[in-house]
């Protein structure tokens, strides 16, 4: 198998990934574990809710570190090092996970959707990393996801030349 | 010409008779090696085990279709079966009835082939749990069943072996051999002899303590465990018994390893395995040493990537030896071991011959283990020759890879192999000529260190490919001759090639391509005799059967997948979310396939 057709990944010494490691991931820690409970990964965001249904209380879960490029960085580091790139390819192109860099989600592609995804897992193999990563953890991966330039949505590809 | 070819497929039973004189009489004409001509009187013309017979040759002595009418050929039957994952593998045919397994979700389809149409008697669907989908390292693939004794025997995904009763479809027994939260799955297909059912797991990614099991065959109970890697007890090595063609040292499995590193050493068993009854031993292949890293885990790594052979009834270790020591490069050696009677250099030999991902061809002696050769029979540049007097690869030291030795380009074969283990050959006894599927990938090899979280990938490589040497074929159908290590032809094909081989009386031998072609082929001279668009790419093994009217037919699995569809870009079309550049060495198979399971069946 084979993990990055287009890009080399970060090489790093380990004890840098086990440093980002610890950095990102301050986590699991009993403080931050209500957050994530009263987070449910139930539907919750209007754009989702089917007719008849509502979005349930409470407040919406936010990144807090949002659009911070030094996060992102510390997530490409821990995407490699909690061998996320064994499932998803480097750089998060595909393998045999889904593509997270094509724009596309299947659960939602709001950081509050992604969040709930790595947090939960999801059927048909995604792990529920919550437990080793932490809630902060978890953001730092959001954050770097969220940072990669995702393509213009072409729905068509040609074969023929023009 | 339509006349002649009528009365080949005359079918009534009192044919039979006059149609085995044609193909004798054809023998007559094509050379002296019809001497050899073997028992067509023996053929039953079914297909019962994943490889037809225990020497896993996938030879049948079937000999109406043949080099003169195979150019009819046409479909006659296909089915869907309503999955997507890569169709590896192979149906059977038993009596009247044809069993086929599909990939995850491991449905198990059995149909009448008494009955127009050839509808369902019944079908069979586990309850195979979708975890077992994130720790499949290359595609939720399965490789097919196996009949022995009323029951229809295989793997599911999710790390369990079941029987099935083959006349009224009802579970018989299931027992859970793998745990998937540890990474393993079962993708083999297994292997039953005497009262024994052998499977193993796959997991090389995920840096499994491989192994081999044998069940109880009435029962489904787990008689024995042996592991591939390790501690001698844990290998089933009893002093004395354990006698390798090349001197390992006791505790080799476990001293050939840095530390404790073999306990997460991966040596995955998820290819084919074959039996010699005069012998009483079964031999397999284990896989790539874990993580890819090969610097995690410093020595020769005994035994993975080696071929090991084994008492069926405990399990016991009588011999092994390691085709790639110090794995650096992926390159299991799960592929076939195929069993077969060679005369070499005047000698009548016992002989095991194994096309390895590494890209050498070996020749065995099976009752030892010892190398009789080990030629290239695809471009590799990792090791020069193989020393037949220490069984060692004479290394070149530039493509030792690790994460110190950063970015290692050009290495050849690709660690998709210079043959997939997924596409096994086949050998006839009548050309004396192997018949394989080859693939023409290199690869640069840009190793880190990784860290080995139970249940996720344990791998620490980054490892793009590019087409190998040549004129931009990217895989080939060939031919070749054991006994000299030399091939005797080849087709191009504009794709590696990932379909196993079938070869028959008849002297046609049968395969498949990625972009969706299923020909046949004169098995003599490669000539392409017939060729048809089956819908998909074809990763499957083709077999071939008699009829319950006594035609002869020919089945195939369409269905693209296995690691090939996760690098061929946007080959999938049931998930909107996920949308992939082509591999910039093969823009355009996206262009010819995509996927979807068929069952094709041929005749004339």
């Amino acid at each position: 198998m084979r993990f990055n057709r287009h890009v080399t990944m970060c090489l790093l010494p380990a004890a840098l990934l086990v440093a980002c490691t610890q950095k990102a991931a301050p986590a699991g820690t009993a403080a931050d574990a209500p957050q994530a409970a009263a987070a449910p990964p139930a539907i919750r965001y209007e754009a989702h809710v089917v007719a008849g249904g509502m979005s349930p209380p409470g407040a919406e879960l936010r990144n807090p570190h949002e659009g911070d490029a030094a996060v992102a960085k510390s997530g490409a580091l821990l995407f490699t090092a909690m061998n996320c790139d064994g499932c998803h390819g480097g750089d998060a192109a595909g393998w045999v996970g889904p593509n997270l860099g094509d724009g596309r989600w299947r659960y939602g592609g709001a950081p509050a959707e992604i969040f709930a995804s790595i947090y939960y897992g999801r059927p048909k193999g995604m792990p529920a990393f919550g437990g080793a990563l932490g809630p902060e953890g978890v953001w730092t991966l959001v954050t770097y996801l969220k940072s990669l330039p995702a393509p213009a949505n072409e729905p068509t590809q040609s074969f023929e030349k023009p | 010409m339509p006349d002649a070819r009528r009365s080949l497929l005359s079918t009534s039973a009192h044919a039979l008779a006059p149609l085995a004189c044609v193909a004798i009489v054809h023998c007559a004409l094509s050379g002296p090696a019809v001497a050899a001509a073997p028992a067509a009187a023996a053929e039953d013309g079914q297909w019962a085990m994943p490889a037809k017979d225990y020497a896993a040759t996938r030879y049948s002595g079937l000999a109406v279709i043949n080099a003169g009418n195979a150019s009819a050929l046409h479909p006659v039957w296909t089915f869907s079966t309503g999955v997507l994952g890569g169709h590896e593998g192979q149906p059977l045919v038993v009596g009247d009835t044809m069993y086929v397994v599909t990939p995850w979700p491991n449905v198990l389809y059995a149909f009448d082939l008494s009955k127009e149409g050839y509808p369902l008697r019944w079908k069979y669907r586990p309850d195979v749990s979708p975890n077992a989908i994130g720790v499949s390292c290359c595609d939720t693939i399965n490789r097919g069943a196996f009949y022995a004794e009323g029951k229809v025997i295989y793997n599911l995904l999710d790390g369990h072996t079941v029987a099935v009763d083959a006349k009224s479809g009802r579970e018989l027994w299931k027992t859970q051999v793998a745990d998937v939260a540890d990474g393993e799955t079962v993708t083999m297909a297994p292997l039953v002899v005497k009262d024994r059912v052998i499977v193993g797991a796959a997991g090389g990614e995920f840096g499994i303590y491989g192994w081999l099991k044998g069940l109880d065959l009435a029962s489904g109970r787990i008689v024995w465990t042996a592991r591939n890697i390790g501690p001698d007890a844990g290998m089933l090595i009893t002093p004395g018994q354990f006698k390798p063609p090349y001197e390992a040292g006791a505790e080799a499995g476990a001293t050939s390893w840095a530390a404790d590193s073999w306990k997460t050493g991966g040596a995955p068993v998820w290819g084919w395995t074959s039996y010699d009854p005069e012998l009483d031993l079964i031999f397999y292949g284990s896989g790539n040493a874990s993580p890819y890293n090969a610097e995690q885990r410093v020595g020769d790594n005994k035994w993975t990537n080696s071929v090991l052979a084994r008492r069926p009834t405990d399990g016991a270790l009588v011999w092994a030896y390691q085709f790639t020591p110090h794995d650096n490069w992926d390159y299991d050696a799960t592929g076939a071991m195929v069993l077969a009677d060679l005369t070499i250099g005047g000698k009548p030999t016992k002989a095991l011959v194994h096309f390895d991902k590494n890209g050498f061809a070996y020749t065995l002696d099976r009752t030892t283990g010892r190398l009789i050769s080990a030629t290239k029979f695809v471009p590799a540049n990792w090791a020069q020759s193989v020393d037949l007097a220490t069984g060692r690869p004479v290394i070149d030291p530039a493509k030792q890879t690790g994460a110190s030795k950063g970015n290692v380009k050009g290495i050849c074969p690709s660690l998709e192999g210079g043959v997939s283990p997924a596409s096994p050959p086949a050998y006839s006894p009548r050309t004396h000529l192997f018949y394989s599927s080859t693939n023409n990938i290199c690869m640069d090899y840009a190793a880190v260190h990784t860290t080995r979280l139970k249940g996720t990938p344990f791998v620490g490589v980054n490892s793009p490919y590019m087409a190998g040497p040549g004129d931009g074929s990217l895989g080939t159908f060939m031919a070749w001759d054991a006994t000299t290590g030399k091939k005797v032809w080849e087709n191009k094909e504009p794709y590696p090639n990932w379909s196993g081989a079938l070869v028959t009386g008849g002297d046609v031998a049968f395969y498949g391509t990625l972009d969706g072609w299923f020909k046949s082929v004169d098995a003599r001279t490669g000539k392409v005799l017939s060729k048809f668009k089956v819908g998909s790419g074809v990763v499957g093994n083709p077999i071939t059967y008699r009829g319950p009217e006594g035609k002869q037919y020919v089945a195939v699995y369409a269905g693209f997948g296995g690691d090939w569809a996760l690098i061929s870009g946007d080959t999938r079309s049931d998930d909107p979310a996920d949308v992939r550049a082509p591999a910039d060495f093969q823009k355009d198979i996206a262009r010819h396939t995509s996927q979807g399971g068929i069952v094709w069946i041929f005749g004339l």
